[in-house]
């Protein structure tokens, strides 16, 4: 099958969208398919993996409370226009296509079957409330919605009034099995870990560093693993003047470095605070078998099996966090069990997994197009509204299977 | 000459945006028909793997004769039942898969592929099923419209129904494939 995937990020920015555009890109040219990925690319000296087209650069924008990159103007457009013509995909997938993104962008220009991943849980988006009028008409032509999460599938229902199946995302458990950690770590004296961007409120850094620095005054050996992008010197500020060198700040690291990253600590913590619809890092910790801690945020608890797969602690409270990080970093035996409950529950959301889940969406809103297939000796065109080919085309231009819309 | 340009654009303006709508109607209806004709293809489909299923549990035994003659006529009732019984004929059949699926076990491989096909069937009736309540809802969320009714864009197209069946997979079924979408 030919697909195309839009992803409405940056290429060169990690973030949970583009990553998993790219696993699933990556988890379908593995089953044998033939993947496209038109992205936004910020820095033009960035080498791409093959599969990627860029459609230009991107513009920061601050929305609900985090920076947004978004990507607008002709340029975007007229490269995805270029991209539809060429690809002729059987299906177009687009990811988040309700922000004001290269996906809305390319949605715009398409038709044929169409299947759109949301990937956003923010049920009260005062922005989203009131774009979803306006944004009614495109989002109409999706024949097949997606949401990565109940909450993401919650906001669909109550603000683009429709339905979505739910898949989660995927995580590709063998890359992570058996990294060897970084030199001199996780080491005797207890090691805690972190990832993602460490200045934004979010991610709850503040919260984790907080309860370090109660649970590090009486632990002389107890250090803290920060690896994401951001302001360091606000991190460092934060802490308490003797505990400086014992939280060590990677900065942005790369995929690969990710599974030394993980296997580096006794247990990785994800103290986030809300706005995450799904937590991939849990499922990258426990699929390097490493125990994971985290926040009781609704996406979390499902992942984590209600605590049973990884233990939880009240959202924004530094004291139940170090308390909970106290019980663990004391009892080896109860890390381990953590651990393997952990990796035994992550096996199930696996990219192998998910992308047939996936592939089965494409099915079936093929089957739902005029001319599936198996009628393509036979087109059928009494639907001049659709086209007769089941091929993604722009939907007017010069290209032979080029299609007149709205 | 103010007020004749003003008309005129006002017109121009609402002859293209009506011009608009209907061409929305028009790809909202075939969106529907095209997403009925996905999910009657998928439901044939379950239907066709549960009669699979029951006969060969009537060739090994694995069933009560009365289960196994429930699940392989509601399998027939509904392929073949019309419009009208199509919901209820889907609802039969759900039920006697929850009663039969999981008598079965998973004796050799032939059962296991047998049962493997019908998870998939019934997934993807999930699946179209779906699609095909949103393209209904977005279909009479725009024919509700009074511009649409007064001026009746939407032509003889008759108002789309929803699809409503008890399809939650048996569990017997999911526990084959955890990964499949909910």
């Amino acid at each position: 099958m030919k697909v195309g995937l839009v992803c409405p990020y940056p290429w060169d920015v990690p973030g949970g969208v583009m990553a998993h555009v790219r696993d699933l890109a990556e988890a379908l040219i593995a089953a044998g398919h033939e993947v496209s990925v038109l992205a936004p690319v910020d820095d033009d000296e960035e080498p791409l993996p093959p599969y990627v087209v860029p459609a230009g650069r991107t513009v920061p924008v601050r929305y609900n409370g985090s920076v947004a990159r978004l990507v607008f103007g002709p340029i975007s457009a007229r490269r995805a226009r270029r991209w539809l013509r060429d690809g002729q995909f059987d299906v177009l997938h687009l990811h988040s296509p309700e922000t004001l993104s290269l996906s809305l962008i390319t949605l715009l220009q398409a038709s044929g079957p169409i299947v759109a991943t949301f990937h956003s849980a923010n049920p009260r988006s005062r922005v989203l409330a009131a774009a979803s009028p306006a944004l009614q008409p495109a989002l109409e032509k999706i024949q097949g919605r997606i949401a990565v999460s109940a909450a993401a599938r919650r906001t669909i229902v109550e603000h683009l009034h429709g339905d979505a199946v739910l898949i989660p995302n995927g995580v590709h458990v063998k890359t992570f099995v058996g990294a060897e950690p970084m030199p001199g770590w996780p080491g005797t004296g207890g090691a805690l870990g972190f990832l993602g961007r460490i200045d934004e409120p979010r991610k709850g850094l503040s919260v984790l560093l907080d309860a370090f620095s109660r649970l590090a005054q009486g632990r002389p050996g107890l250090r803290l693993l920060v690896a994401g992008p951001g302001d360091g010197d606000e991190v460092r500020a934060a802490l308490p003047a003797n505990l400086r060198d014992r939280v060590v700040l990677l900065g942005l690291i790369s995929e690969e470095d990710k599974p030394r990253f993980y296997a580096s600590v006794d247990l990785y913590v994800a103290p986030n605070t809300g706005g995450e619809s799904f937590g991939i890092v849990l499922l990258e910790a426990m699929a390097a078998g490493t125990p994971v801690v985290a926040s009781d945020l609704d996406a979390f608890r499902r992942v984590l099996d209600d605590g049973r797969a990884g233990k939880l602690f009240p959202i924004g409270d530094p004291d139940a966090l170090a308390a909970t990080l106290a019980g663990l970093l004391d009892d080896p035996t109860r890390r381990e069990a953590l651990a393997d409950r952990g990796a035994a529950r992550v096996a199930a959301y696996d990219w192998s997994a998910v992308a047939r889940s996936v592939l089965g969406v494409y099915q079936t809103v093929r089957m739902a197009h005029p001319a599936h297939p198996t009628h393509r000796a036979h087109p059928v065109r009494e639907e001049p509204a659709e086209p007769a080919d089941p091929t993604i085309a722009p939907r007017s231009g010069a290209g032979p299977r080029a299609v007149a819309g709205s | 000459m103010l007020n004749v340009v003003a008309v005129v654009s006002a017109v121009v303006l609402l002859a293209t945006y009506l011009t608009w709508l209907a061409g929305r109607l028009d790809r909202l209806h075939a969106r529907t028909d095209g997403a009925r004709a996905s999910l009657d293809a998928q439901l044939v489909r379950r239907a066709a793997s549960a009669m699979a299923v029951a006969e060969y549990a009537v060739a090994a035994g694995l069933l009560s004769v009365a289960t196994a003659r429930a699940l392989s006529s509601a399998a027939r009732v509904a392929s073949t039942a019309g419009v009208a019984e199509r919901e209820s004929a889907e609802n039969d059949l759900s039920r006697s898969l929850h009663t039969a699926v999981p008598l079965l076990g998973q004796r050799d491989a032939d059962l296991r592929g047998l049962l493997a096909d019908l998870a998939a069937a019934c997934s993807h009736v999930v699946l179209a099923r779906r699609f095909y309540n949103d393209a209904v809802r977005d279909t009479r969320s725009v024919r509700r419209r009074h511009l649409v009714r007064w001026l009746r864009l939407s032509g003889h197209a008759p108002t789309p129904g929803y699809f409503e069946i008890d399809d939650t997979p048996t569990t017997a079924l999911t526990a084959l494939d955890p990964a499949q979408p909910t």
